[in-house]
């Protein structure tokens, strides 16, 4: 239960730090008590202000599911060396994301996590993490 | 008005005192000792440069795992970190703006609902003095180049430091029109002409079209620092003297921003929100 509450406590902590450009606090749109996985086809990446925009479509028994992810700014991703290429050479292919999404219901989601499909893991944390499994 | 312009005479003698023997060191020296501003010229202080991101970018790192090995990479927020040291030719900063009695409420209602109100939420232009410093400059002998980076566009502006007046025929805008002069190592640039529907600063700080922003610039080691005084004497009382900003020289080249389309919006629940810019 303990490490539940820290989980959820390190994951609003990262939320919050994650927005500090964003104009609005991440709770005004999302449930920040959890973060679920979601994957599905890679079919956009857009290069954005004021947050970079992730398409997913989700296969759900015969039907498609489209996803919206947000995520940080663009300024954001190219100080910590990633480029829209990093994230747009999977579009076509099966992707991760794991996201907070709309406390309306919508599937619409901040993207924290992104397994691409050739294994490769970016992930949003404290700035405190240290590197190393 | 007179009472302003003493006010800010005051604090421009006072920024100087506090500077102490550093500035009057860093005036008359030859040769800049390690550490010290480097000069372009023989008279002036070579402000050209790169420096970081004045945005406010999330403090977040980012976790990068390829084939088992685990990076971490952070961003730099120098510019939005408060300036702890006594900084040479900074003025005192005044803590916040002050509003006559009648405009009070309407700032606090305007800061209560920033994230519905602030246009800069939506992708509007910050303009000066809020945007900051800037990402980019390029001195020239009587002539100055800023450049930008920022979430609503790229905007630039050039201004002269041959001591020419502003222009009887320029346009009102976000970022006004600009002339400047040295004092010292300080390049000082007096800005007016501003379009009245912008903010110039967080917390609904909104101005009119009597603004009147006075910026100065100097160079701190390789650093690069920025403070801004805004009189307003359709909405304010007094100047507002903002804190001084330190940001560092990188090696990130400038780029064109993406643009700004704002998805979310219309999906906020409450007011909740934060700093910018």
């Amino acid at each position: 239960m303990r490490s539940k509450i820290f989980c959820a406590f390190i994951l609003a902590m990262t939320m919050l730090a994650a927005s500090a450009l964003a104009h609005h606090s991440p709770s005004a749109i999302f449930d920040m008590t959890k973060k679920v996985p979601i994957t599905g086809t890679l079919t956009a990446v857009n290069w954005v202000n004021p947050h970079i925009i992730v398409l997913v479509d989700v296969n759900k028994n015969g039907t498609t599911e489209s996803w919206k992810f947000e995520s940080n700014p663009p300024a954001w991703f190219r100080q910590v060396g990633v480029s829209r290429n990093d994230l747009a050479k999977g579009i076509g292919q099966t992707v991760t994301v794991e996201a907070v999404t709309a406390i309306d219901g919508s599937h619409y989601g901040y993207m924290q996590k992104i397994t691409m499909p050739d294994g490769t893991v970016l992930e949003l944390v404290g700035e405190n993490e240290k590197a190393g499994k | 008005m007179q009472n302003i312009r003493r006010n800010i005479a005051c604090l421009t003698i006072a920024g100087a005192l506090a500077a102490g023997a550093a500035f009057a060191q860093s005036s008359t020296a030859a040769k800049p000792a390690p550490g010290e501003t480097a000069r372009a010229g023989a008279t002036h202080p070579d402000l050209s440069g790169t420096y970081i991101y004045a945005i406010d970018l999330a403090p977040a790192a980012l976790k990068k795992e390829v084939a088992g090995k685990v990076t971490i990479s952070t961003v730099d927020h120098s510019a939005h970190a408060k300036v702890k040291e006594a900084i040479p030719n900074a003025l005192p900063s005044t803590p916040a703006p002050s509003y006559k009695p009648e405009f009070v409420a309407q700032v606090k209602d305007l800061a209560d609902h920033e994230s519905k109100t602030d246009p800069v939420f939506y992708c509007a232009r910050p303009g000066v003095p809020r945007i900051g410093p800037p990402r980019r400059v390029v001195q020239l002998k009587n002539e100055m180049i800023f450049l930008y980076e920022d979430v609503s566009g790229d905007p630039y502006r050039v201004f002269y430091t041959d001591g020419r007046q502003h222009r009887e025929d320029s346009n009102p805008s976000y970022y006004g029109d600009s002339v400047a002069h040295w004092e010292g190592n300080v390049l000082v640039i007096d800005v007016l002409n501003f379009v009245p529907d912008g903010w110039f600063g967080e917390n609904g700080y909104f101005h009119t079209d009597k603004m009147h922003v006075t910026e100065r610039v100097w160079k701190v080691g390789d650093d690069l620092a920025y403070q801004a005084i805004v009189e307003d004497p359709g909405v304010l009382t007094a100047p507002w003297v903002m804190p001084v900003r330190l940001v560092k020289s990188t090696a990130l080249a400038v780029e064109e921003s993406p643009a700004c389309k704002d998805e979310d919006g219309a999906k906020l629940l409450n007011n909740d929100h934060h700093g910018q810019r």
